[in-house]
Parts: structure tokens; C-alpha cells; sequence
């Protein structure tokens, strides 16, 4: 198989990569870990005439704790995330999601900048970040803005990235006292997989033994987009964590829940892998929060 | 302990170090000076009417060479089985499925040969098009081909004794369904072809093929090239299974292309083409009715089984008679009556792989089995070993079983699975199967009507009688077979291993039929004992002459003469091996005894080239019926498997906690390789019950041609395999041996379904077990028990 | 138009001429002739075409023959050294974890990083470490068995 021609550019700073992406536009398309790129332009399903890596910008792979704010740069791959202390102690969802994504050879290129601009609906990496409140910071050569990360991806393979624009990092504060985070992915095999459903949790309690007083579910591969599940979340607030009441949520998030039968499942089955995924990772969560 | 100095060991493989540095050369790796650059063009569409062809565009393109036609090519048909030669190399008039070849392209790179694929224009009358067995049954179905009215591709019907009188006579019958789903060999290395026809008007073709044989006869039929001016040869392969065995439309294009540039061509398929290509495990729909006594005997069973087999008949005519035949053992039947009904359908066509017809008729039969001993109140290890044949049993339909350790593998999996300690004990959400296996060692005939040997040997040896090499056109796809050859070779000459060089799957070395039907250490293992002993027998007439000792005093053993009686003076054959040999630091000392080397080149010295010859042919086999050779071997390879399992109920996913798996395989030449074929063909086996299932749209097109989405196992889904070898010493392999690499499978899929109801309680009769059916399936029993 | 490209490859320096669109694993193949590195899919999907690149075992046809310069890259034919074969290889050849030989070019990368990194690993990080690379012949036993005999120093 043969990669289309292109023209490839190699900036070495966020302002020059913007720069030639607001001289570009449509005409390029951005390079990160080239998983996804380079299989869609093998398939033939795109063949930009410009390629403008942002391989080689050191500050975009950066991760790291600033006044309480964990900024990581959209270069970051998934293995280093996965590997991080920092991410396992304080977001283990965000850390479960990096670990299982792809295979270790796919983790070693794949990037979460990359994992989220590609907007793919069973992505790894936008439950857990949605569920942490994660914010992506979106830079140009006009300047910067920053979305929460539930605004940023608008569709299958469509997010509201401009065509100048880059996403540069992702900034997720320190969730409080008494959380707890799950991340579960359900795939036919161990690896290689790309989910049939995948479900994100993070909730806090009031306390040690309190009732919920933040929830957050959101889940992936049922909806064009990952989904929050609004119910699910009124279903927690002000209870006490229970087996029963996990349940509720999981029922709750799978009447949120969008899905479509496709050949890799029926929505029917995903529906109901919603409402088991959910319970799971909110029992997890809750242990978690419990050992914390 | 053995009494052997080489065979039954561990010896590391021979082509182990060149893939271990990369430096083994499979087809991609080769590049020939002024080669081109091949690529055809397939039918986007699954049934259409071609109206215009048009190569103009891709002709003037600047770096094409050629561009290649059913206009070019002629209208030759062919196929795997001279019963049905349904193939051209293009099509003229017709597509049948979405990858049937329409065109060729040499060009300077592979970019250009793309490119000008591209630029040919077809024009298509789109056909309506069936894909289904039921739609290609279907009164008014579209016709795939002309000469085969209903879509019925092949159809068998054979009893054997009396079903009828016999279900009479039992005390319960039953009947139950299987559907398995179409599969892919997914082998890692996708198919490849260089191909160099020369100045002097010989053909060489380098492919990736378990057959060199069977590709160069149809090349030399298909391009009207004589046989002797056809080699093929086989590189290194990357893995076969089955459709490497089937001659393809790159392996043809190619020559043709080189053919008409006077260049190498080199083509080769992506895994996308691999999956169009096919040639794989069909799509089997059984429906089965046993019926048997109250104390567990078998009395007789129905078989109907469907095919859906793919728009040409490729090795399914075969599969067709197998999907019934490798019934008739491992279990005492009297009573049998297969019905068996391959389709056409405007899908890739379908053809052989591992376990060929006999995977799913294997799985079908041994959940039935179990289900049975439930109703009876008998344990499944049980009734297994009543009917159990044993060696010398003959089948009903005329398998001769002269070795036949079915109850000992039986035995040994009860036995090291702590099966008595389990079954019926799990704790919850886990269970534990058994079932049993069934294959032929090699095929009693060839694919094509022949009174050929089946294997032949040549041995060298080379001057100073320090190695022995060993030339075979069989061809070594990853299984171990030069290894298993180099140690046959060396055990019957009676040299050591690294005294010996093979050489192999290269037609003109010698033929082999090649690697397929799991044959080629009964068959070309007998071939290379035969030409060993034959080369040891030279060396040893010459030698007696010299010596005056009748040969039959003599016998070579480790690489040295042994005497049977007092031992004679050898001191003149050691003075002029001595003398021809001032300077080597290799020379035998003089307390020496006499060594096989000092011989083998007193023979040299006195007959010049020392050749050995053998070959091999099965006897007679089977029944007078027709259809009655599929299924005849020499051999048989039964086997038995307890699988251990874990259901999550809450999503329907299964994990394979423990595999114990007992194989007759006769006797190991090479414990290392058994126990390897045994694991690897267990996780195909893994593979094909759990995940994996050919995808298609509503237009024939296939959804999931990636290894992305059509799901082999991963080194987190597999298990580890307690292996345990049996060896029954099969009198008609060479030293007692005979197949593992494909009956190894056949009761993987079964044991799986059994642990499954073990665990569940969940009778599932299709394949694959996605979380989804099994969830599926065991929702629809909690309602049904509310 | 094709670009300058400077890296290392099993310890020996290069300057070399790649098209943009041309991926790592084409350039040490078709460039350099080191055919050791596979093609099975091209997609990501198999493992057999994993170099190490910067330490790291990744898919080299998913890299970019650009994206390479200025890295060290190591592949199945740098494993050995003047000393001979490299551990991972003897014990494979030792154990038949060998069969058709196509994955076994990447199996031994992804195991070498494995063990360059975690000396000592459970049979579960084993499994891991090699799931990027799919095997039809072997069932992974053998190779498991290797990598750990060659963690325990057998």
C-alpha cells in the first residue's frame, strides 16, 4: 500500500506550525502520532496535499503539574501518559484509558491530541478526560481560546478545531477529596481493540461516607460523539453510594445512551454493556474514592 | 528413552536462525535486476456483465510495459480440481464476485502499475447477485455459472449400512443444527509472487505457495508452457493454512506479464486483496440426527450439511465430500448418510483450511455428543471412550485406522486436567469441555487424477561424504517440515543431524504434492527414508566390496560403520582418505573407528555421483463408492481436548482459562515441533470459536478485510496449552509417524461450546461466540426459567 | 521532491534521499535492504513490521521515513552483536518459538524493549508487551516461555 504524495512540513514552534496552518487552511492536515492519519490515507479516505508534523515541537509533549492545574500537551503519547505517576494518582481513569488504547506498539506513536482531534465516536481518551472536566486549549496565529473538552468534538471525525488552528495542550484540575475514577473498555479480544462500548466514571462523596455530591458518566462508541449521561448523574447526586444505586445509574446512562447496531454489535447489546460498564466502573470509582 | 540418535528429539529447527536475524528471504524480499512492478484490477461489483474493456489510457501512461487481458491471457480454465475447472485468469464476459480479475498491469514502480489500474475503464451491466446459500437456492436465483444449474456447485449423497433400520432400533435420537461463519487463513505474510520468464524461454516463478507442484502444473496448463520449462519456487512463506494451496490469479499475471516484458514481475496482494482472495474456511450449515442405545452406543447418524462456497469451486469440491466423510471416525458408526450441497454465491470463493470440511462438522457432532450423554445421564468423557475405535477399527465408509491411540489421548486429557475433580464441581460462571479430533495424515489421492508418487526424494551426497543433501519439493510454510525431512535423513542414513542439508519446495528438485492435508511427514518423510536408506545402501555395497563383508553385516549408525561380526581391516580405505585429504584437520585419528565420511568417499571413488532415490505412494485405499477417496490416508490422527472456561455473564465475554490437548500424531520426529503445531493450530482453533467471521454489506462487499476487525487471538486471549503427546506407531508412517498440524484443531471449537454449556448452562449452535451471542443467549434462558 | 534525511540505523549512520511519502518501513526495506522488517498489513493492525526507534517499539509503517531522521533505530538484523546472537534470539531458536518466522522479527523487538525496561517481568507483562503482534502459527507459548527464560537467565 502507498501513502498519496504530499508536502511535508516540519515545524519546530507552536507559532510556526500555526503559521503554516493559517497560510494552509483545508490544504493540510496535522501530523501527530500518524495512526489515524496514515491508515485513512493508505484506505484512500484522505490524501491532503500538505502534511505539517508537530513531531518535532518539544513544548507539545510536555506533561505536568501547574498550581494544581495538570496541563498535558497534545504531543504527549499514550504510553508516557500511561506511564506517568502523576496520572495514576490522581486521574487513574485518565491513565486506564491511555493503557488500553491500541496495542504497546500503538501507544508508543499514538498521541492524545491525535486520539481526540480525530473525533472517532469509540476513542479512549475523551471518556476519561470528559468525565475529569478536562479543557483543551486551542492555539492560532490569531491568538489562543479554551473549550471544555465535552464542547470540542461536535461529530464523527469533526471537531471545532479551525483549519489554522492546533490543539496544543489539555488541562485537567485535580479532582477533590474523597473522588474516585474508573475507565472500562469492553472489547471482543485483550488488545488491538477498538471498543464496543467504553465507559468513563469520576464522582466525589460527600466525605469519607457521604452521599454523592459530584457525578460525572460519560461514555463512549453509543453516539456520534462521547455522551454524558445527564440522567445518570441526576440519579447519583445526593445519594448514598449502593450496589442498587449503581444500577439505577447504569439504566440511567443507557437510556441516554445513542447507539447504533453496526457490524461490530447491536445497539441493543451496547445498551445493556452501558448499564454494566456503568455499574462497574462506579463501583470501582467508589472504591477508590473510599482507599483514597 | 528412544533408541534413536536423532528422531523422537528436540533438535532446533534448521531455518531457525536465518528468521531469528532476519535474514531469511520471503517473496517480498527478493528483487530481481530490471524487475517490474505488477497490480491487477478487480471487479468492484458482485455480479455484473462486462460489456467494454478498455486499456487504452493505462497503455499510454508513461512506465506501464504492459497491460494484460482476457484478450491476452486466452479463456484456459481452471481450478484446484480437474472436476471443476471454473477459472480463467481474467474474466472476459463476467464478474461473479467483488475481486474477480479483470486486467494486469507491469509497470516501472509500483505507484505507476497503480495508477494505470486505475486509468482502465470497464464498462458493467450490473446482475442481481445472491450471497447467501438460501438466496442461491432460491427458485429464480441469479445463475453464477452456466454449467451449474441452481447454483448447486457439487453435491454428494452417500450412505453407508442402513440409517434408517438402525434408528429403529435406538433408544433416543437427535437431531440439532450448527452454523459456523465464513473464515479467513490469516496468515501473516499476504500472498507475493516475483516471476522471471528468461531469454531461453524457461519460466521461473517465486511464490509464497504450500504447493510448488500444483502451481506449476496449472501455469503450465494455463499459459500452454511445457512442465519442464516451469519452475516454481518456494521462498521462505510467512504461514499458508490452506489457501496458499490454491493456485492464484498473481501468481498467473505474473507470468504472463514477464512473459510478454521479457522482465521479473513482482506483485503482490495487500491484506485487503488477501481477504478477496479468499480460498478459505467456508461457511458450513449441518444438520445432524444421531440416534443411540441407552447405554451410550452410537447406532447412526445423519449429516446435511450446505456450503456456501464463493463464486468458484476453488478446493470445495473436496470440502464437499470432507464436511461428511471425517465423520465416520473417531467413534465406532455403523451407520452414516451424508447429504452434502455445495452453493455458488457472488461472495470470494471458498476453499481449503486447516481441518478442511471436517472442522465444522467436528464441532457440530461433538456438542451433540455431549448433549446426548446428558440426556442419558452419562459422563461426556464417558461415552466417548465406549464408542472410541481403536486401531484396526475400519469405518464405515472404508477408513483403514492401522494406528489409533483415540482412547489413550482420551485418557491422558481426563487424566492431566483432573477432569473426574472438576466436572460437575466448578464454581461458578466456569466450566469445563471435552471433545475429541479427527484428520487425515496427507490425502489418499492427489488433487488431481494421477497415479503419481506423492512425494519423491532425491539425495546428494556430496564428495567427501561429509553431508548429505537432501532435495525435496516439499515445501517447509513455517510447520517444520525440513527439519522433520533433515531428521529422517539423518536417522536412516545414520549420520548426525548437521551432517545434513535440505533443499526444498523448488519443482525441480523432485515432486511433492506440498503441504497440504497434513501429509508431508508421512508422505515425504517415507520418500526421504526410502531415498536415505537407498544412498546408505550404495555407500554400503561399495564398501563390502572393498572390504569383502557381506552389506547385510553392516550398518551405518552416528555417523560411523558398525560390523555385526568381528570388525575387518580397514587400514587401506583409512590410508587413502589420508592421503586425498593431506592437510585437513578433520581426518579420522587412526584408533578411529571406521566413519561413514571414509566410505561415502571409497563410493564416490568408485561409482562417481552418489545419489539416493524414494519415493512414495499410498497403497489402495478406501471404498468403490463414489467420492470414496475423500477422506482415504494412510493414517489417522485422533486426538483429545478438555478446554476450562470462565463466562462473565454480565457481558457474555469468555475467557479460556486452561487447555490440556492429547494428539496421536504416531511418533514425534520432533517433540518440539508437535507440541508447537499442537499449540498453534489450538489457537486458530481459539480464533475461529470465538472471534472471527468474514463481514459482508448488503453488495458483497466485505466490511472487515483487516486484521483490525477480523480478530485472530492475541497473545492476551491465548492461553497456555498443557500438550501431551501420544505415540501409537502408525505401521504405515516412517517410524511410526504421522500428521499433527491439522487435526490438532478439531476439537478446539467444541471443547470451547461444551465448557460453555458447562459453565452456563447456554446451548449455543453458532459460531463465532461474540460477548454479544453469548450474552445474548444467556438473557434468552434466565427469561425462559422465569 | 524528496528530503535529506540523517539517522541512525543498527548503530551505523545515514544520509539518505526519502520522498515525504515514503514510510520508514519502505526505506529500510526497499533503501536499505534490510528486509528483515515486515509488511503483513500496513496498517498497524500485525506487529510485523515493529522497529525500535528511540527505545521505543513502534509500527514502522506508520512512520514516516522523514520522521525517522535524526533517530536511532534498531532492527531484527541489529540485534546480534560481534559476540553473536542476542539472548532473545538464541532462546527462540532454543525453545521452536519459531515457526513460519514472520512475526518473529517484531515479537523479538517488542520483547527487547520489554526486557531493556522491566528485567524481570510477570508472564501478564510478557503477554502485554507482545500484543501489538499478532502470531497465526505458534499459539505465543513458546515465544512467552522464551522471554521469560531469558529474563530468569536461563
Amino acid at each position: 500500500m502507498l501513502l498519496p504524495k504530499f508536502q511535508f512540513h516540519e515545524p519546530a514552534t507552536v507559532e510556526e506550525a500555526c503559521r503554516i496552518l493559517g497560510e494552509l487552511g483545508e490544504k493540510a492536515k496535522t501530523l501527530a502520532g500518524g495512526t489515524d492519519l496514515f491508515v485513512n490515507m493508505k484506505k484512500k479516505v484522505l490524501a491532503p496535499e500538505h502534511v505539517v508534523s508537530l513531531d518535532r515541537i518539544e513544548s507539545l509533549a510536555e506533561l505536568g503539574f501547574s498550581n494544581g492545574t495538570l496541563r498535558i500537551g497534545a504531543c504527549a503519547k499514550a504510553v508516557e501518559i500511561a506511564e506517568s505517576d502523576v496520572v495514576k494518582n490522581d486521574f487513574p481513569a485518565l491513565q486506564e484509558g491511555a493503557s488500553k488504547l491500541g496495542s504497546p506498539l500503538i501507544r508508543n506513536l499514538a498521541t492524545v491530541g491525535g486520539n481526540l482531534v480525530s473525533a472517532r465516536p469509540a476513542a479512549d481518551f475523551p471518556p476519561p478526560l470528559m468525565a475529569y472536566g478536562a479543557k483543551v486549549v486551542l492555539r492560532s496565529g490569531n491568538g489562543e481560546r479554551t473549550v471544555a473538552l465535552a464542547d470540542f468534538i461536535e461529530a464523527p471525525g469533526q471537531t471545532v478545531l479551525a483549519a489554522d488552528e492546533i490543539l496544543e495542550s489539555i488541562l485537567l484540575e485535580k479532582p477533590e477529596a474523597h473522588s474516585g475514577s474508573a475507565y472500562l473498555k469492553l472489547g471482543i479480544r485483550e488488545a488491538l481493540e477498538i471498543s464496543l462500548v467504553n465507559v468513563a466514571v469520576c464522582m466525589a462523596t460527600e466525605g469519607a461516607d457521604g452521599p454523592i455530591k459530584a457525578a460525572r458518566v460519560v461514555m463512549g462508541s453509543v453516539g456520534p460523539t462521547p455522551l454524558i449521561s445527564a440522567s445518570a448523574e441526576k440519579t447519583l447526586l445526593g445519594k448514598k453510594p449502593s450496589e442498587a444505586l449503581f444500577l439505577a445509574a447504569g439504566e440511567a446512562a443507557a437510556m441516554d445512551s445513542r447507539p447504533i447496531d453496526d457490524f461490530r454489535a447491536s445497539a441493543d447489546y451496547k445498551r445493556a454493556m452501558v448499564k454494566e460498564l456503568t455499574r462497574r466502573a462506579l463501583a470501582r470509582a467508589y472504591d477508590r474514592a473510599r482507599t483514597e | 528413552m528412544t533408541e534413536y540418535h536423532v528422531i523422537n528429539g528436540r533438535a532446533p529447527r534448521l531455518d531457525a536462525p536465518a528468521k531469528a536475524t532476519g535474514r531469511a528471504m520471503y517473496v517480498d524480499d527478493i528483487k530481481l535486476p530490471g524487475m517490474l512492478y505488477g497490480a491487477i484490477l478487480q471487479s468492484p461489483l458482485a455480479h455484473a456483465g462486462i460489456l467494454n474493456i478498455d486499456t487504452s489510457k493505462a497503455l499510454k501512461l508513461p512506465g506501464v510495459k504492459s497491460v494484460l487481458t482476457a484478450e491476452d491471457a486466452g479463456m484456459v480454465h481452471y481450478g484446484v480440481s480437474p472436476a471443476r475447472y471454473d477459472e480463467t485468469l481474467f474474466v472476459k464476459d463476467r464478474v461473479r464476485y467483488i475481486g474477480d480479475e479483470i486486467a494486469a498491469v507491469a509497470a516501472v514502480d509500483l505507484e505507476t502499475a497503480l495508477e494505470a489500474v486505475s486509468l482502465i475503464d470497464v464498462e458493467y451491466e450490473e446482475l442481481p447477485a445472491v450471497f447467501t446459500m438460501e438466496e442461491a437456492m432460491a427458485e429464480g436465483a441469479p445463475q453464477i455459472h452456466d454449467k451449474y444449474p441452481g447454483n448447486m456447485c457439487a453435491e454428494v449423497h452417500q450412505e453407508f449400512g442402513n440409517v434408517e433400520e438402525a434408528f429403529a432400533q435406538c433408544d433416543l435420537i437427535r437431531t440439532d443444527t450448527f452454523l459456523n461463519k465464513r473464515q479467513d487463513g490469516a496468515f501473516l505474510e499476504p500472498n507475493g509472487v516475483v516471476a522471471d520468464f528468461d531469454r531461453n524461454g524457461y519460466l521461473t516463478l517465486h511464490t509464497s505457495t504450500q504447493s510448488p507442484h500444483y502451481v506449476m502444473r496449472i501455469i503450465a496448463m494455463v499459459l500452454s508452457l511445457p512442465v519442464g520449462k516451469v519452475r516454481v519456487v518456494k521462498p521462505y512463506v510467512g504461514g499458508g493454512f490452506g489457501p496458499k494451496a490454491a493456485t492464484n490469479s498473481i501468481e498467473l499475471a505474473s507470468c504472463l506479464l514477464s512473459m510478454k516484458t521479457g522482465k521479473p514481475v513482482k506483485m503482490n496482494f495487500t491484506r485487503e486483496q488477501v481477504f478477496l482472495f479468499s480460498r478459505a474456511r467456508h461457511q458450513f450449515k449441518h444438520t445432524l440426527t444421531t440416534g443411540v442405545k441407552k447405554d451410550g452406543t452410537l447406532m447412526a447418524l445423519t449429516n446435511e450439511c450446505y456450503l456456501e462456497g464463493g463464486a468458484y469451486a476453488s478446493f470445495g469440491i473436496a470440502t464437499v465430500y470432507y464436511a461428511g466423510s471425517l465423520l465416520g471416525a473417531p467413534y465406532r458408526l455403523p451407520n452414516m448418510k451424508y447429504d452434502g450441497y455445495r452453493l455458488y454465491t457472488n461472495r470470494p470463493a471458498c476453499g481449503a483450511q486447516r481441518g478442511h470440511g471436517g472442522v465444522a462438522a467436528r464441532a457440530a457432532w461433538e456438542q451433540q455428543i455431549d448433549f446426548i450423554a446428558e440426556e442419558l445421564g452419562m459422563d461426556p468423557v464417558e461415552i466417548r471412550m465406549k464408542n472410541s475405535m481403536e486401531a484396526g477399527d475400519i469405518t464405515c465408509n472404508d477408513f483403514n485406522t492401522s494406528s489409533f491411540g483415540m482412547k489413550d489421548c482420551i485418557e491422558a486429557v481426563k487424566e492431566e486436567s483432573n477432569w473426574s475433580e472438576k466436572k460437575g464441581k466448578m464454581p461458578e460462571g466456569k466450566g469445563i469441555g471435552i471433545a475429541t479430533g479427527f484428520f487425515v495424515s496427507g490425502a489418499g489421492y492427489p488433487i488431481y487424477r494421477s497415479e503419481t508418487a506423492h512425494s519423491t526424494v532425491v539425495i546428494k551426497l556430496n564428495e567427501d561424504g561429509g553431508t548429505a543433501h537432501v532435495l525435496t519439493g516439499s515445501a517447509e510454510i513455517g510447520q517444520g517440515s525440513d527439519t522433520a525431512m533433515a531428521m529422517i535423513a539423518a536417522e536412516a542414513l545414520g549420520v548426525p543431524l548437521d551432517c545434513i542439508k535440505v533443499s526444498s519446495g523448488d519443482t525441480d528438485f523432485s515432486v511433492d504434492l506440498g503441504a497440504y492435508s497434513s501429509r508431508q511427514t508421512l508422505m515425504t518423510g517415507h520418500a526421504t527414508k526410502n531415498a536415505a536408506e537407498d544412498l546408505k545402501g550404495q555407500v554400503l555395497d561399495v564398501l563390502g566390496e572393498k572390504l569383502k563383508v557381506p552389506v547385510d553385516q553392516m550398518d551405518i549408525k552416528n555417523g560411523f560403520v558398525v560390523f555385526k561380526g568381528e570388525v575387518p581391516d580397514f587400514t587401506s580405505i583409512r590410508t587413502i582418505y589420508a592421503k586425498e585429504h593431506r592437510g585437513f584437520f578433520d581426518n579420522p585419528d587412526s584408533d578411529e573407528p571406521l566413519t561413514f565420511k571414509e566410505a561415502a568417499r571409497m563410493a564416490f571413488l568408485a561409482r562417481g555421483s552418489m545419489v539416493g532415490t524414494g519415493s512414495y505412494k499410498p497403497g489402495d485405499l478406501g471404498g468403490k463408492f463414489k467420492g470414496a477417496a475423500v477422506g482415504t490416508s494412510p493414517a489417522y490422527g485422533p486426538s483429545a481436548q478438555v478446554v476450562e472456561v470462565t463466562v462473565d455473564k454480565g457481558t457474555g465475554k469468555i475467557t479460556i482459562d486452561r487447555m490440556t490437548d492429547a494428539h496421536d500424531c504416531g511418533f514425534a520426529i520432533n517433540r518440539t515441533s508437535v507440541e508447537a503445531q499442537m499449540q498453534g493450530s489450538l489457537s486458530m482453533g481459539v480464533g475461529e470459536a470465538m472471534y472471527e467471521e468474514v463481514k459482508f454489506d448488503d453488495k458483497g462487499k466485505i466490511l472487515n478485510a483487516n486484521l483490525g476487525e477480523y480478530k485472530i487471538a492475541t497473545a492476551l486471549d491465548m492461553p497456555n496449552v498443557d500438550t501431551i503427546i501420544v505415540e501409537s506407531n502408525e505401521p504405515n508412517g516412517p517410524f511410526g509417524a504421522k500428521e499433527v498440524g491439522e487435526g490438532a484443531i478439531m476439537p478446539t471449537i467444541p471443547a470451547i461450546l461444551n465448557a460453555l454449556y458447562d459453565a452456563t448452562g447456554v446451548r449455543i449452535q453458532e459460531l463465532p461466540l461474540t460477548p454479544e451471542r453469548v450474552f445474548k443467549a444467556i438473557q434468552e434462558k434466565e427469561e425462559r426459567e422465569k | 521532491m524528496k528530503k535529506m534525511i540523517c539517522l541512525t540505523i543498527n548503530g551505523k549512520e545515514y544520509e539518505l534521499a526519502a520522498a515525504p511519502n515514503m514510510t520508514l518501513a519502505d526505506l529500510l526495506r526497499e533503501e536499505l535492504l534490510l528486509t528483515g522488517t515486515k509488511k503483513g498489513c500496513e496498517l498497524g493492525d500485525c506487529g510485523t513490521c515493529t522497529v525500535i526507534m528511540n527505545g521505543k517499539a513502534v509500527n514502522s509503517c506508520l512512520v514516516l521515513a522523514v520522521q525517522a531522521s535524526g533517530k536511532e533505530i534498531t532492527t531484527v538484523e541489529g540485534l546480534e552483536t560481534d559476540e553473536g546472537l542476542h539472548p532473545l534470539q538464541e532462546k527462540f531458536i532454543e525453545n521452536g518459538a519459531i515457526q513460519c518466522g514472520f512475526c518473529t522479527s517484531g515479537m523479538l523487538l517488542s520483547a527487547k524493549t520489554l526486557l531493556d525496561k522491566n528485567p524481570k517481568p510477570d508472564e501478564l507483562e510478557i503477554r502485554t508487551a507482545i500484543s501489538g503482534n499478532l502470531c497465526r502459527c505458534t499459539g505465543y507459548q513458546k515465544i512467552v516461555e522464551s522471554i521469560k527464560d531469558v529474563s530468569e537467565g536461563r
